[in-house]
């Protein structure tokens, strides 16, 4: 299965609690999707 | 401050990322406080997620361990950050999950690829930018299927496959695996309904999970409520899918398989998984008179077949799988006091035999369903470390612990037999590690076609079907 399918169907949240599903971050433009250790 | 120095180089990248037309994603692991506090001290404009729960990083594939966080490389990434400036500020999230940077286009094609191999390892931005660029080819995701890994993985496959240890077990997917084409399951399930009985652990919970993460509207038949709540939560959360739901059957109960079976037949029906299975240590009788075992494998399985044939014939793609096991190789198929009412009851035995059973029926239902859109396959899924085994088998588990499939190895070729376009080339057919294989190993295991002609007579009189 390609990472883009496998993300896709992911919804996150943002720090003020709003929910964002990975698919549509890439649905119209290209998107630099990266993945930090933590926080830190 | 290795994840200071990334997001510091990032950020000052931001304007040049969003000339070529492209938006900046960051997505950590600590919690939304952590994460606010992490945006203000870089002022980032674009979108900051978090994911405490590991679930993008998890399909993104990234590493994490302690090993990977020990490397000689270390200390000469950590002398570039704090020349750059970056200090440790604490470790707000999984201090042993690494990260990755992807660049992903519209529609899904990947552009570009970097896994952290420890801490502190990142991409030149550069590379990032020039991935950006419209005439940046497209990564082949398909890399990890080589000709030479595919011969390897068939080669060494002639040389297990004989053999239980190493076959049945992990080391045996891992070798199998190695010729499976991860594109096969690079499909799109929407509007396929989905049935997956025995969802809430197991075998089932990772073919249902699996489902639901390909896009398919997912139903979890499941005996106990409670657990199969507690198994849709988890597959909501994990695939992020709202298509997935749950609807109480306890197979065994015939009574049940026909009520729930008229209101599933409401809907479409494209995918019939039969994984709900028993190994009881006496002889349990349901309230139909069946003995446990026969009911849950077989007649339950039938009936619910039967009752949802109309609308697995009206998909334009149905298929139905039966979850074997590899202890039916050992047993032929016995109709000679199936229900153990003149026998001593041996629990080892009664579920070997059923799903000898079921290797046949699904060869039976294959012919009656031939010419029409429905494709009957069956599978067994090796030896994984599910629930069921723990519990039923517990001294097999205590000795075969270390060499155990996972559950998701285990439901792999259910999955693969549900999703991929190429599985529904078969039917009658019974599959290991998504390879159709003989049904028969052991000399005196062949049932006779007046056996095969006798079991279906059996299934339909005792499921009420005929009488």
């Amino acid at each position: 299965m390609r990472i883009a399918t496998r993300l896709a169907g992911i919804d996150l949240e943002d720090p003020d609690g709003a929910r964002q599903r990975l698919g549509d971050l890439w649905r119209q433009k290209p998107a630099v999707l990266v993945f930090i250790r933590h926080f830190g | 401050m290795f994840c200071r120095e990334q997001v510091a180089q990032l950020r000052d990248a931001q304007e040049e990322i969003r000339a070529r037309g492209a938006e900046l994603v960051i997505v950590g692991n600590g919690a939304p406080n952590f994460a606010r506090a992490f945006r203000e001290d870089f002022a980032l404009t674009g979108p900051l997620l978090v994911d405490p729960e590991l679930r993008a990083y998890r399909a993104a594939r990234l590493r994490r361990g302690r090993v990977e966080l020990l490397s000689p490389r270390l200390p000469f990434h950590a002398i570039r950050a704090l020349r750059a400036g970056s200090r440790q500020v604490g470790v707000q999230g999984d201090p042993w999950q690494l990260g990755g940077v992807f660049v992903i286009r519209p529609g899904g094609e990947l552009a570009y690829r970097y896994v952290s191999r420890e801490a502190g390892d990142h991409p030149p931005v550069q590379d990032v930018l020039a991935a950006l660029a419209p005439e940046a080819p497209a990564l082949d995701e398909r890399e990890g299927t080589s000709r030479a890994r595919v011969w390897l993985g068939h080669a060494l496959g002639r040389l297990v496959d004989p053999l239980i240890v190493p076959s049945f077990d992990r080391t045996g997917f891992r070798i199998h695996a190695l010729r499976f084409a991860p594109e096969d399951l690079d499909v799109d399930l929407s509007g396929r309904r989905c049935l997956v009985t025995g969802a809430n652990s197991g075998i089932g919970f990772e073919t249902a999970r699996a489902l639901a993460d390909l896009g398919a509207d997912v139903v979890l038949l499941c005996r106990d409520r409670e657990r199969g709540a507690e198994a849709l939560e988890r597959i909501r959360s994990e695939t992020g899918s709202r298509r997935v739901s749950l609807v109480q059957l306890d197979v065994s109960d015939l009574a049940a398989v026909r009520s729930v079976g008229a209101k599933l037949a409401e809907g479409p029906v494209d995918v019939l998984v039969h994984n709900a299975g028993v190994l009881p240590d006496a002889r349990i009788e349901t309230r139909d008179g069946l003995e446990l075992t026969l009911a849950t494998h077989v007649v339950g399985p039938f009936l619910l077949t039967r009752l949802l044939e109309p609308r697995l014939r009206a998909s334009k793609d149905a298929r139905v799988i039966w979850v074997s096991s590899g202890g039916m190789y050992t047993r032929r198929l016995s109709l000679r006091d199936p229900n153990w009412e003149g026998r001593a009851y041996d629990g080892a035995l009664a579920y070997a035999e059923t799903k000898r059973a079921q290797v046949v029926l699904a060869e039976l239902l294959a012919k009656a369903l031939a010419g029409t859109s429905v494709v009957v396959n069956s599978m067994h899924p090796g030896w994984a470390d599910t629930p069921a085994v723990r519990s039923s088998l517990p001294r097999f588990h205590r000795i075969a612990r270390a060499i155990l499939r996972t559950p998701g190895e285990g439901a792999d070729t259910v999955v693969w037999l549900a999703a991929c376009p190429k599985a529904r080339s078969w039917s009658g057919r019974f599959f290991f590690d998504r390879e159709p294989r003989r049904t028969h190993l052991v000399p005196g295991t062949r049932e006779s076609l007046s056996d095969r002609r006798a079991l279906w007579e059996l299934c339909e009189r005792l499921a009420g079907e005929k009488t």
